[in-house]
């Protein structure tokens, strides 16, 4: 330092005045005593600013932990950072000379954490006012609040908390005041004089810029306020300001649109926006997206194949259902709920968090719109008033708040949000090594767990192949067992009306009925298991193709098809050929074979005789009671149907028809005995 | 007309000798009742319940498990296409193209999970070409069997009815038709009695046949679901823990995790824009 400081000023002026020597003594003193003021009321401040913090605070028990730190907000770290003030302070008294220089330096050093400090605690002091104003209104409650204080403050007095809480900002307000005292007193030339100037300014600026950021957080406070209101709570809300602020509003938007006036444009904060909205989108879509996720997980813990009952002791299937049932009642649920809270609900929040910046960024625009207008009015008119003025100042507020904070919001949106994703990649991998580790056991059991996989693939396609074939070998076993043959023995009537459909429409067209049928409509037919029916069509007028058109002899109508079955007629016929027309006789019944060809009779069945029969002529032959007869033919040569054609004991014949009784064909037809 | 009923003798107008026709042999409708006899000894019938019961369970079972195999394998599919869609989504963000670390690690993501995905679907197919197909194939065969059941029962009844027929013949008077009838009845008893016996014989035989059978059946089938399982899942451990290493994130425990969370949590509220 060239120069020493400002006790010794005739050295240095060379001003041969006495006056000036007493004048700068008594600037000197002054100067001295200034300083003195400031390390003493540094001194004291702190002192009291620790028996808050500590002291007061912590018997202040009944107020609840959140009240506590809204009152004292970040006491802690105004201490903290006075306390190293406090204590550099002290040790520049020791410098004599230098220590004007010094303390003015020490400021300039402590600039940005006083400021840092401060701001946040002088933000938070109107609220910390609003508490106190509340507890003021509870006697009780206030009681307890001032013994506390006097005990340890007793110089408080009845403002008691108001008036310790208010002390901080009263210290950060009188610094550049006391430096500005010391400023006072030293004279210009003095080597600290330019450090003391910056010193004052500086600490002005550190209120200035606390004043600032408290304004903004009120602004901040006012509007990023995300308020769930109802409908009906919006409209209670409107009334002809709130209206009036939205006309004016829009027909500014429009004026925009239209081109009438110029839009501000602001390329950072617009480039800071859609960033921002783009980083909004991509948080709101993964947390559908998840959301969509953990449902599909949800349908999936739903089905439990492995439920199912098999009878089957050992192998794998017991094996697997074991596992997947473990797997589920612990890897899956698991994996579902670390998903649950380490991704869906961070996701949850985030979305939530980023609701208050998007009002506020819609509000900016509102805001914006009004400056614009006032911009406008004031080129105009050249004068505005107050409310414009203000409105001016909240788009400030509002845009320098954003400009501020939408980078640091951005970055930090997308930091949360891979780390999120992250999280949910390594949920993923866990899950897989739960599952593994489970299912490694269960591998171990498996009868050819030893096999490489293309190995192990291929035997499996071969023997599913193979079980496929056995499968089918069983299902046409099982297809073998057929209906039974009919039981019921044809009445004679019947055995004559399966001649003549027969002998009209050829044994191709007979079938069988195989149970019982209902006719529901008028052209459905009742049959009775046994009948035998002719079929006409094979399908309905309307194509339907199981319900087919027959003939029973009498009636005509429509059938199930899948209740009739082929008529198996046994082949073998035999046909009589060659007889001897037999002498006509009187008896106008006789059969008189004519040696026309006779259509082939295809049935060939046993019969028993229910009575007793004469043969007449040679054509005929006789019958006893229960005697068994083969029947060759159901008719005479000329079709008569009241005839049949028999051997018995060797001899053939020509007996009545209506003396058999039709036994049913002794082979059953159908299936094939097991080997 | 009652099934059941059966006229016993037909009215004899109808003679062809011009005969006179003798005796009025009225219609006797009579209900065909339960035979005298035990014709299935119960013993038998017993053993059929059983055997049948036993199959009518495990069809009820592999239609279960068939319809269950079916949904989880859909959920399954479900799930993987949802988690493709995460990145697809982020990697459509335009956030991707002005971040390079961003459009890095949503890129390696989305190679993760598109790779997750077929291995996903392979192994729907395997496990729809080694089980749900071979439980269709099982299953298709029980028609056949209820079928063939029936059946059985219908012969059954034929033979109890016919069995009872005769049972009454029996009882009557030895009079030349009712030997004539008695006779023609045994006649007709004898091929239904037949009929029943084999098919009875053939489903006792068969049915403990293919229920054994599901056993070489599904065995194989529940192997291969098995180590499609762990194939899936040892090709999800790899590709995920490679991508957990590429993006440099330890494997934190999940204390650490929500502290991490709610360290982000407070960054994000330390701002003024942020509402509380």
């Amino acid at each position: 330092m060239a120069e020493h400081g400002t006790d010794e000023p005739s050295s240095r002026t060379g001003s041969p005045n006495g006056e000036g020597r007493a004048s700068g003594d008594r600037l000197s003193l002054h100067q001295r005593l200034a300083v003195r003021e400031l390390i003493d009321t540094e001194l004291s401040y702190l002192h009291l600013l620790r028996l808050c913090a500590s002291d007061i605070r912590s018997r202040l028990q009944q107020l609840p932990q959140g009240d506590l730190d809204v009152l004292f907000s970040n006491i802690d770290d105004v201490i903290e950072v006075n306390s190293r003030f406090l204590h550099d302070l002290q040790e520049t008294t020791s410098r004599e000379e230098e220590q004007v220089y010094l303390i003015g330096n020490l400021f300039l050093e402590f600039q940005e954490e006083l400021e840092r400090v401060y701001r946040v605690y002088c933000a938070s002091y109107d609220q910390a006012l609003l508490l106190v104003e509340t507890y003021r209104k509870e006697p009780e409650l206030q009681r307890e609040i001032q013994s506390v204080i006097e005990a340890v403050v007793p110089q408080a007095g009845p403002s008691g908390l108001s008036f310790l809480l208010v002390i901080p900002l009263q210290r950060i307000t009188k610094y550049p005041l006391l430096l500005q005292k010391i400023l006072e007193n030293t004279v210009p030339d003095a080597s600290a004089y330019p450090v003391l100037q910056r010193a004052v300014s500086a600490l002005q600026d550190v209120n200035t810029n606390i004043n600032e950021y408290k304004r903004r957080k009120e602004v901040a406070s006012k509007y990023a306020r995300v308020e769930q209101l109802t409908l009906r709570e919006r409209l209670a809300r409107l009334n002809t300001h709130t209206l009036s602020k939205k006309t004016t509003r829009l027909s500014q938007l429009l004026k925009q649109e239209a081109g009438l006036v110029p839009r501000t444009e602001d390329k950072e904060f617009d480039d800071l926006e859609e960033r921002f909205q783009w980083v909004s989108l991509c948080v709101t879509e993964m947390k559908n997206n998840v959301a969509v996720y953990l449902d599909n997980l949800e349908a999936f813990l739903r089905f439990r194949p492995q439920e199912c009952d098999l009878d089957i002791a050992g192998g794998p299937v017991p094996e697997y259902c074991s596992l997947m049932r473990e797997l589920q009642l612990q890897a899956f649920p698991r994996f579902k709920q670390r998903l649950e809270g380490l991704v869906w609900q961070p996701l949850c929040t985030l979305v939530k968090a980023l609701a208050g910046p998007q009002n506020l960024v819609r509000k900016r625009l509102d805001k914006l719109l009004d400056f614009e207008r006032v911009e406008e009015k004031l080129l105009e008119v050249g004068s505005v008033t107050y409310e414009e003025q203000e409105a001016r100042h909240t788009y400030q507020a509002l845009n320098s708040l954003l400009v501020a904070e939408l980078p640091q919001l951005n970055r930090l949106a997308v930091r949360w949000l891979g780390q999120i994703l992250c999280t949910f990649v390594g949920l993923q991998r866990d899950l897989a090594q739960q599952v593994l580790q489970r299912a490694e056991g269960s591998l171990a059991q498996l009868p050819h767990y030893h096999l490489s996989e293309p190995a192990f693939w291929k035997l499996v396609e071969d023997t599913l192949g193979q079980n496929g074939h056995q499968l089918r070998s069983f299902q046409e076993n099982f297809e073998k067992v057929l209906p039974p043959p009919t039981a019921q023995p044809l009445l004679p009537g019947a055995e004559r009306q399966v001649q003549a459909l027969l002998s009209r429409y050829g044994p191709e067209k007979l079938y069988q009925v195989t149970s019982n049928v209902s006719g529901a409509g008028t052209m459905d037919l009742t049959l009775l298991r046994g009948q035998v029916v002719a079929l006409l069509q094979n399908k309905d007028t309307k194509g339907n193709s199981s319900r087919w058109l027959v003939d029973t002899g009498g009636h005509r109508g429509y059938a199930p098809a899948g209740k009739l079955e082929l008529y198996h007629v046994i082949s073998g016929q035999e046909e009589i050929k060659g007889q001897e027309g037999p002498h006509q006789d009187s008896h106008h019944l006789a059969p008189e074979p004519i040696p026309a060809p006779v259509p082939s009779l295809p049935t060939v069945t046993q019969a028993v005789a229910v009575y007793p029969f004469v043969a007449r002529s040679s054509h005929e032959v006789s019958l006893q009671a229960g005697q068994l007869v083969t029947v060759l033919e159901a008719q005479d040569k000329k079709g008569n149907p009241e005839w049949s054609l028999v051997e018995v004991n060797e001899q053939k014949g020509y007996v009545p028809s209506s003396f058999l009784a039709r036994a049913p064909s002794p082979a059953p037809w159908g299936w094939s005995l097991p080997s | 007309l009652n099934p059941e009923v059966i006229p016993e003798d037909p009215v004899a107008a109808e003679d062809p000798g011009g005969r006179a026709s003798f005796g009025t042999m009225s219609w006797i409708p009579f209900k065909i009742g339960q035979p005298k006899k035990q014709i299935v000894p119960k013993t038998v019938e017993r053993d059929f319940e059983r055997e049948y019961g036993k199959l009518q369970q495990l069809e009820e079972q592999t239609r279960r498990l068939q319809k269950d195999m079916k949904k989880s394998t859909d959920a399954d599919l479900a799930m993987s296409k949802s988690a493709v869609k995460i990145s697809l989504d982020l990697l459509s963000n335009p956030l991707c193209e002005q971040d390079q670390d961003f459009l890095n690690m949503v890129t390696a993501l989305d190679t993760a999970m598109k790779r997750m995905d077929a291995f996903n679907q392979e192994k729907v197919n395997q496990i729809q070409k080694t089980v749900i197909e071979p439980l269709k194939k099982f299953g298709s065969v029980f028609p056949s069997l209820n079928m063939a059941v029936k059946r059985r029962e219908q012969a059954l009844q034929d033979y109890r009815r016919l069995q009872a027929k005769v049972e009454k013949y029996e009882e009557k008077e030895k009079t030349g038709p009712v030997l004539a009838k008695l006779h023609q009845a045994r006649e007709e008893l004898r091929p239904v009695r037949d009929d029943f016996e084999a098919k009875n014989k053939q489903l006792l035989d068969e049915m403990p046949r293919f229920y054994h059978s599901r056993l070489d059946y599904f065995q194989p089938s529940f192997e291969a679901l098995i180590r499609a399982q762990v194939g899936y899942y040892s090709e999800m451990q790899k590709i995920f823990g490679d991508l957990t290493q590429q993006l440099d994130q330890p494997g934190n425990p999940d204390e650490q995790r929500e502290r991490e969370n709610e360290a982000r949590l407070s960054e994000l509220r330390a701002l003024s824009i942020v509402a509380d």
